[in-house]
């Protein structure tokens, strides 16, 4: 018979060498390991749009494709529809008329979960062809009335790939230039020049200073909320819209709504109930936005 | 035993697939391509032979009342290691092998030998014991693969064979869940009647 303390004593050896050995082979690995997910999540990208660079805008799922000069030429975006086996991994390029460059279905190897032979052949490029530089409205299956021909004996994966796309370009497709135009949140400025790249803007109308328009991005309840907002000299708000959201479905979206955006132009409103995080993380947002930014104005 | 009969046992004779039926839960599930079961397969037999070791090294050492949990430790720890390393080195593979690369620590192939042979032999003996159930368990996983991908997917290793025009419709069934059930039941039925009646 070992006494307890012989069993306690091997047993904490045993563990505290395990955890020592673990944590070198960590060390070793980790940076190893964050490369070749680095590599994958951005691998692909230029398969569906030819662009020069991508620049993240959400991390690992919504980039911005530049040219060499550093013009937009699109956004490339990545989507989970839920397919036949599991969600289905695909890669969407869209242009400035927000017209598909591209699209790329991820292969087994790299996640996806569809029938071998059958649903896994909307990876092929017999099905992906098909979406190239349609726009949103043609995106369906011809049997559902769209352009699409979906694959024989597949069609839930099909479906599910045409429907993630769909919903894709119109989450995303505010996020191409016309949309970030400052002008949205700024209707009395006829100019902006532009102070940080991307993020702050001076709104102006002929010579005179308007005020600011700032982007901003604060964590919702499910995911980042990306946000512009324009602040006069007066110390009003002119004008919020989401530029990406993706909360809950007819609970946490309401934050795209135009009432409750409106409302920010009377002043900093309370949260929705019901929709308290993404309410309050939007409010906090424009807050902290304005606190940083308005010395702009001065 | 002589040492090459310890080595060779787990080949076939104790084949731990195809005679002792254990390890059958990834052998069913990782063999759909010769990729995905010689993997598989590799990454096994490396916990396999290390935890043997390692618990051969310590057999004097470990009470009896808590040998399991640290054999489990020993074993995890490696499985941990390896699966690291194929994250960082291996990432295609990794992805093919999904949550069956974790799961390693519960092949009750890997706990056995620990408890029914490392526990009670000389290192030597321990490692190639390892080698011999964990090349057995590959060889199984790799034939498998193989019969599941040609046969399913009418490739080897990514490669056409038999043309395009089989490529294009193959035997689907082979390569989903219901074909590994076959293969594995039908590789048992003939070693049932060739193999055991040699080594009688």
């Amino acid at each position: 018979m070992t006494s307890t303390r012989q069993m306690v004593v091997t047993l904490f050896v045993v563990a505290v060498t395990c955890g020592l050995v673990l944590s070198f082979v960590y060390a070793f690995t980790a940076p190893r390991i964050a490369a070749t997910q680095a590599k994958l999540t951005m691998d692909g990208l230029e398969e569906v749009i030819d662009a020069h660079e991508f620049i993240a805008v959400v991390p690992d799922t919504l980039w911005r494709a530049l040219d060499s000069s550093g013009n937009v030429l699109g956004v490339v975006f990545r989507v989970f529809p839920q397919g036949y086996a599991g969600p289905i991994p695909i890669t969407v390029g869209l242009d400035e008329e927000q017209r598909i460059t591209g699209i790329k279905v991820a292969s087994a190897a790299e996640g996806l979960s569809e029938t071998p032979g059958l649903g896994a052949k909307i990876t092929g490029s017999d099905f992906t062809e098909q979406f190239k530089e349609k726009s949103v409205s043609e995106i369906d299956l011809e049997q559902d009335g769209g352009t699409i021909r979906a694959i024989t004996a597949a069609t839930i994966s099909s479906r599910a790939v045409v429907v993630g796309v769909r919903k894709g370009i119109e989450m995303y497709s505010s996020c191409l230039p016309p949309a970030c135009d400052p002008g949205i949140v700024f209707t009395e400025a006829d100019r902006f020049s532009e102070l940080i790249r991307d993020t702050l803007w001076m709104a102006m109308r002929d010579s005179d200073t308007l005020g600011i328009v700032f982007v901003g991005t604060v964590q919702g309840y499910l995911n980042d909320i990306s946000f512009m907002v324009g602040y006069s000299r007066e110390e009003r708000i002119a004008g919020v819209t989401i530029l990406y959201s993706q909360e809950t479905e007819g609970i946490g979206e309401v934050i795209r709504e135009k009432e409750f955006l409106d409302s920010f132009k009377a002043g900093i409103p309370e949260a929705i109930s019901g929709a308290t995080v993404s309410t309050k993380a939007l409010i906090g947002g424009v807050t902290s936005g304005i606190e940083r930014f308005k010395e702009y104005l001065k | 035993m002589s040492r090459i009969g310890i080595f060779t046992r787990g080949l076939i004779k104790d084949n731990a697939v195809f005679v002792l039926m254990i390890g059958l839960c990834p052998a069913l599930a990782t063999s759909s391509t010769v990729r995905d079961g010689f993997g598989m397969g590799l990454a096994a037999t490396f916990v396999l032979v290390l935890s043997n070791l390692i618990i051969s090294l310590l057999r004097k050492n470990i009470p009896n009342e808590v040998r399991i949990p640290i054999f489990i430790l020993i074993i995890s720890t490696f499985v941990t290691i390896i699966d690291y390393m194929m994250q960082a080195f291996q990432p295609d593979l990794y992805r093919a092998l999904g949550v069956f690369v974790p799961l390693i620590v519960v092949n009750c192939m890997i706990l056995g030998r620990a408890e029914a042979f490392a526990s009670k032999s000389s290192v030597i003996d321990s490692i190639l014991d390892g080698l011999g159930t964990g090349f057995g368990f590959t060889l199984a996983l790799t034939i498998m693969g193989t019969i599941r991908e040609v046969l399913g997917n009418g490739t080897f290793l990514g490669m056409t064979v038999f043309g395009e025009s089989f490529k294009n419709a193959p035997v689907i069934f082979m390569i989903m869940s219901p074909g590994a059930f076959l293969v594995i039941g039908i590789l048992k039925a003939l070693i049932n009647k060739y193999v055991k009646k040699v080594s009688a």
